[in-house]
């Protein structure tokens, strides 16, 4: 083998790698972030000119046109509070208390963060159209078939799913300790 | 085996250099999908979008909750002028992002005191109106979003005139 076959191998060899490791190391999406809640993860770094090149492209891929954290704080979750991955063909119970936040929603997606067809045409809860119950908690069920009362954010048979949760102009508290804020709870009721 | 000391010496110098620079470039070519995606109106033109469905999600994680209006910008003829009309009572922002993805401007109704208000978006060294609010940018390209929150899908109906008031244009007038 002649010296410049070997640097063509290496050359394409070493092409190839190095854009599967961009795509690997910028494929860590939303989650890729450094503070955690239970189930729940994000940044408090996105949507600003201060992240570096790496979180930038993480976040062009998962999020594009996401919004900085005064504006907007993007939770994501992909498994439930025991830390199992969140299952199309399971019922969770989502539930808490008001966020402090002015507007909060949590949004169901696939795993590659679309929004999944289906016959109900909900995708999403928010602060606004969930009731609270006596204790001043609200409650959503998340699974394929609706339940029988309750809010319901329906779950895809067969498939894998994430949630967001986005949390509009979050209060100073919030911002100041986010690892301890009272966050939505992810519990699995059955498969 | 020596022979291939050099080679993969230098495959490896190429690995690390081909990954940086697509870290680097895939921001700006995500926003340059997104700009062909939502400039479908026209490019400094104020489209207003459609709510989110799972048949029309031009962006990755779209919110069903919002009613997104959507201005992709052009500077390299002049700087371009963003009108926005809040909806009393409703959560709604403007955020303009350039060509890498970054934030160069963000404003929400409360801080502007409900009130409408106008942004000139410019590269360095173009003149703008007198006495206006400059947002300068080192691209030519990006996207200025409005962001319109709705308790239900179907308040946009009730909604969507005023939001048509929000606009986008090249600034013709320096005065």
């Amino acid at each position: 083998m002649k010296s410049w076959h070997r640097y063509t191998i290496t050359l394409v060899g070493g092409l190839t790698v190095g854009l599967g490791a961009a795509w690997a190391i910028t494929g860590g999406g939303l989650s890729g972030g450094a503070i955690v809640n239970g189930p729940w993860t994000t940044s408090l770094g996105f949507g600003t000119k201060a992240t570096d090149p790496v979180t930038r492209a993480a976040v062009a891929r998962a999020g594009l046109l996401a919004l900085p954290a005064k504006e907007t704080v993007y939770w994501s979750s992909k498994t439930d509070g025991a830390g199992a991955l969140l299952d199309g063909n399971c019922r969770y119970s989502l539930s808490g208390t008001p966020l402090d936040a002015r507007w909060w929603s949590v949004t169901i997606y696939d795993t590659k963060g679309y929004l999944v067809a289906g016959p109900a045409n909900i995708w999403s809860v928010n602060g606004a159209n969930v009731a609270l119950d006596g204790k001043g908690q609200w409650r959503v069920t998340i699974a394929p078939t609706k339940p029988a009362n309750g809010a319901w954010l329906p779950g895809t048979k067969g498939q894998p799913f994430h949630l967001t949760l986005r949390m509009y102009n979050p209060g100073k508290a919030f911002r100041a300790d986010p690892e301890k804020a009272a966050l939505p709870k992810i519990a699995k009721e059955g498969c | 085996m020596r022979n291939w000391l050099g080679p993969l010496a230098f495959g490896l110098i190429v690995a690390v250099a081909t990954a940086w620079a697509a870290i680097w470039a895939i921001p700006y070519g995500l926003m340059n999908v997104a700009i062909e995606r939502l400039g479908q109106g026209g490019i400094n033109t104020m489209s207003y979008g459609n709510l989110a469905t799972p048949e029309r999600q031009p962006v990755v994680r779209p919110s069903p909750d919002l009613a997104y209006s959507s201005c992709p910008y052009d500077l390299s003829k002049g700087p371009v002028a963003i009108n926005v009309v809040p909806t009393p009572g409703r959560y709604s922002s403007l955020s303009i992002f350039d060509a890498a993805t970054d934030v160069i401007f963000v404003r929400n109704d409360v801080e502007a005191g409900g009130k409408p208000f106008r942004i000139i978006v410019a590269r360095a060294g173009q003149s703008v109106p007198k006495r206006a609010e400059v947002v300068r940018t080192n691209h030519d390209h990006g996207i200025a979003l409005i962001r319109l929150l709705l308790k239900e899908p179907a308040e946009i109906g009730g909604l969507d005139a005023i939001r048509r008031q929000s606009s986008c244009g090249t600034v013709t007038k320096l005065k």
